[in-house]
């Protein structure tokens, strides 16, 4: 019997493609996967703010926040696991080596902080029992700490767990956190329930910081075990334990029984499933299968809150979305400054041209559907340190921008190129404002890179004009001194200005609250004449809640508030 | 013999060190730095320092690249810069997920593919044939990725058939483990679906028209035994070949699938991975694909030169 294989295979040529596979097959391969960097998908975790866009709860009206309410005890079950869609896989879960957003969710049900942030964006106690008193020198904030709690592990939190934390975020390698503690000398433990922290200067953001990661409490016992490598089975105090963790995919935390507040409790555990596409993240909400999905796109809010089995919070971020202008950062961040040389690095009113250029309200209502909001500086209408100088918006005026070239002797059309993110919703933004800028006599070209690329450009000065947010601190001088202040870590524009560095550090280590509104008034002011970084909007965190589950909140902090959440009866 | 497996073993060896060295040199090609994709909002010049000197990325190439291998050839694949977990802890729990889902994606597009070609070929000029090829064409073009989403929208969201998201590993319960893998697993195999049913469709024409088959009619065995037993059977040989060089396409699809239905499998590990510049992981992955690739083929080369001599010689010219 003949055997006839058909499309000329026959055996000679099946194994000289095994031969060719074994050749090349594994450098193929390789190649194909590096190549993936290279396709246009959205990257994984490329929302560099805290949220999308808006809308609301579905009788909300446009615009107005909406930040879930607390979970009535009497109408919700006992038990079930909670599965959160994140748009973004945290990094490592330490406090004090975590650098992503998406982390703060999780830490959120398993880390308590000695401070927390209140709906209304004001600092609360949480393992403290009430805010630091501060020495009238300012260099000494005393903390009072809880009683009788304990941490996951079944150790004592007290002073001494404090200390030992805040002295691993002073000291640990590659620790986040030491920028953000300022100037502190040593850290004193008088009795088991006070801490003392003694400061070289004052420094005012210091509570705001401790209302964050670095203010979250380590057990001491877990820490000793497990050193740099407490990300793998961390361990403090909260509602919820760490369970475990599968790479890029999923984080469990199970219910603490020891936790102080424990009868608060009502889930069993919280999953939560990394979800980067954010429709699909939609979809999850829709079928079921995630009861939570943050950051909604705006394309898909309005879908879901005509759906009747989801709710949309919404709350205006402390952050903002920008386009930072390269002024002086040829060399790259840390550098020498030098100016590029162009007439945007160097002339403020071509700067000014640009901004006037910018129709924000058009922006907000085409882009957005209207959810997001006018921005125009780095302090937002919801902080407490908010003024009328600090929410000052230059009119859109294309013909005042003209003018202001033709005074600064550029011809126009002026071309200008602009790096942005390669993800729909930036290039989206892009092309709206190339359309814009046009009239004031721009003429924008626009650079799409990946993620890590326009991160590696920024921080090495190769780019004109750059589009990227920042998703926000309480405290105004974490939203504004590491980007603009001269010795800012994060000073991709290279702008230096000394009056606006004296501005910052004064508001830096005032502690009375008017002043430092003042002072940061004056700084939005100085900044619009110098435009380093243009503002253009604030970004809302959308977070869909199937109305199954009752207690999910949302502050302007962006996290997701799910420890005390349960399923409706 | 001896002196072939030689000659093939160093063949192999050789393989491994080329993809290993394209793989590390492409990777630093890239345009964006781990610390910095790492670092993200929270960057500052001291922590960027810390995480570049904690990985060794202030080493030179070279430096890192003896690292890597001398690490590797140990069974260390160090630790992920962005979790810091155990590298090689993640891949164990990845490799079952996408291992599972593939074979899966093939047993689904088997039958698909193996029942529309036969079909197809049976009934020649008619609707089924038709349809078979309408079919064949709509799994070969259409991508993935809508195909997904389709899916998630309709048969997840609109008729609540499959869940959208998620992963139950079989050993803890595997009626779940299948439900949430046979969306994934169908759309997974839509493109190989198709090639099959093209393929045994061909090789049915093919064998139907044989002599043998003529005798078998010509013996009075009915047409189901004629078709099974003998025209069938004979086809499916160059199916499993084909089935065999498609897994290559199959693992690409997957990446592309298990980022859809947010399954923790291999390819949505390589490709985060890839976006986050975290090097020891993509590495790694690289390293065991690369592997496994060249380990299949050698042991297939090797069968087959026990199988047919001819090649070991042809092999040895």
């Amino acid at each position: 019997m003949t055997r006839r294989l058909p499309l000329s295979l026959n055996r000679f040529t099946l194994r000289n493609r095994h031969r060719n596979l074994a050749g090349i097959g594994a450098a193929v391969i390789a190649l194909a996967l590096v190549g993936t960097a290279c396709s246009p998908v959205e990257p994984a975790g490329n929302n560099s703010g805290s949220g999308g866009d808006s809308s609301s709860g579905t009788q909300a009206p446009a615009g107005q926040d909406v930040f879930g309410e607390p979970a009535d005890a009497s109408q919700v079950k006992q038990g079930g696991t909670l599965t959160v869609a994140l748009s973004a896989d945290p990094d490592k879960l330490d406090p004090t080596l975590s650098r992503s957003l998406y982390s703060r969710y999780v830490f959120h049900t398993m880390c308590e902080k000695l401070y927390d942030l209140g709906s209304d964006a004001k600092v609360v106690p949480q393992l403290a029992t009430a805010l630091p008193t501060i020495s009238s020198d300012g260099l000494s904030m005393t903390i009072p700490l809880k009683q009788g709690v304990k941490f996951a592990d079944g150790t004592t939190f007290d002073s001494n767990a404090v200390k030992i934390s805040l002295n691993r975020d002073l000291t640990l390698a590659g620790s986040a956190r030491k920028s953000e503690l300022g100037p502190i000398t040593s850290i004193e433990t008088p009795d088991p329930k006070t801490v003392v922290i003694k400061l070289s200067k004052p420094f005012a953001p210091l509570t705001a910081a401790l209302a964050d990661r670095s203010g979250m409490v380590l057990s001491p016992a877990a820490v000793a075990k497990l050193g740099a490598n407490f990300s793998n089975a961390p361990v403090c105090v909260g509602p919820f334990k760490f369970a475990s963790r599968v790479a890029q995919n999923s984080i469990k935390v199970v219910k603490d029984p020891q936790y102080y507040d424990a009868a608060k409790v009502h889930l069993d555990a919280i999953e939560y499933r990394i979800i980067t596409d954010s429709s699909i993240r939609s979809a999850n909400l829709k079928s079921g299968d995630a009861q939570v999905a943050d950051s909604l796109s705006t394309q898909d809010t309005p879908a879901l809150q005509k759906d009747d089995t989801v709710t949309v919070l919404q709350s205006q971020s402390l952050g903002y979305q920008g386009l930072t202008i390269n002024i002086g950062n040829s060399n790259g961040v840390g550098n020498p400054l030098k100016s590029l040389g162009t007439p945007l690095a160097k002339d403020p009113r071509v700067r000014q041209a640009l901004a006037l250029s910018i129709d924000r309200e058009a922006l907000v209502k085409s882009l957005f559907g209207g959810l997001n909001t006018v921005a125009c500086s780095p302090i937002s209408p919801k902080s407490e340190f908010t003024s009328d100088a600090a929410q000052v918006c230059p009119a859109h005026d294309p013909a005042k921008a003209k003018q202001l070239l033709a005074d600064a002797g550029v011809s126009t059309p002026y071309k200008v190129e602009m790096v942005t993110s390669n993800n729909p919703d930036s290039l989206r933004l892009a092309q709206a404002l190339q359309g814009m800028v046009k009239e004031g006599g721009f003429d924008l070209v626009i650079k799409p890179v990946e993620y890590a690329a326009l991160l590696d450009q920024q921080d090495r000065g190769d780019f004109e004009l750059l589009q990227l947010g920042w998703s926000g601190r309480v405290d105004p001088d974490a939203n504004i001194f590491n980007f603009i202040g001269t010795t800012g870590s994060q000073n991709v524009s290279g702008y230096s200005s000394p009056e606006v560095d004296k501005l910052l550090t004064d508001a830096r280590q005032s502690t009375d609250q008017a002043q430092r509104v003042k002072l940061y008034g004056d700084v939005v002011t100085k900044l619009q004449q110098d435009d380093p970084i243009i503002y253009m909007y604030r970004q809302r965190n959308l977070t869909g809640v199937s109305k199954k589950v009752l207690g999910i909140q949302v502050y302007p902090d962006g996290v997701i508030r799910t420890a005390f959440a349960g399923f409706a009866k | 013999m001896r002196r072939y497996l030689l000659n093939r073993l160093w063949q192999s060896l050789v393989t491994l060190v080329l993809a290993t060295i394209v793989v590390f040199v492409g990777v630093r090609a890239l345009p964006g730095d781990p610390a910095l994709a790492l670092a993200g909002e929270d960057r500052d010049p001291e922590s960027l320092r810390a995480i570049r000197q904690q990985y060794g990325l202030d080493q030179s190439w070279l430096v890192q690249f003896w690292q890597f291998v001398s690490h590797a050839a140990r069974g260390d694949l160090g630790q992920s810069i962005r979790t810091g977990a155990p590298v090689r802890s993640m891949i164990l729990s990845a490799l079952p997920v996408t291992i599972e889902l593939s074979v899966l994606a093939i047993l689904i597009a088997a039958v698909i593919g193996v029942g529309a070609g036969v079909v197809a070929a049976v009934r020649r000029g008619g609707p089924a044939e038709w349809a078979a090829n309408a079919l064949a064409l709509l799994g070969l073009s259409v991508p993935h990725f809508w195909l997904g989403l389709m899916a998630i929208l309709y048969l997840s969201v609109a008729l609540g058939l499959f869940p959208a998201s998620g992963f139950v590993p079989f050993f803890t319960n595997p009626v779940d483990n299948l439900h949430h893998l046979i969306l994934p697993a169908l759309i997974l195999g839509t493109g190989l679906a198709a090639v099959i049913m093209r393929q045994t469709r061909s090789s049915m024409l093919d064998a139907l028209s044989a002599d043998y088959i003529r005798t078998a009619e010509a013996k009075g065995l009915p047409p189901k035994a004629v078709i099974g037993k003998h025209a069938l059977r004979n086809s499916l040989i160059v199916v499993v070949t084909i089935v065999g060089l498609q897994l290559g396409a199959l693992i690409s699809g997957a990446v592309v699938t298990e980022r859809i239905f947010a399954l923790p499998g291999f390819g949505k590990l390589t490709v985060d991975a890839v976006f986050q510049r975290d090097y020891p992981v993509i590495q790694a992955v690289v390293l065991v694909t690369a592997t496994a690739y060249i380990v299949i083929n050698l042991l297939v080369d090797l069968l087959y030169s026990v199988i047919d001599p001819r090649i070991r010689v042809r092999g040895e010219a």
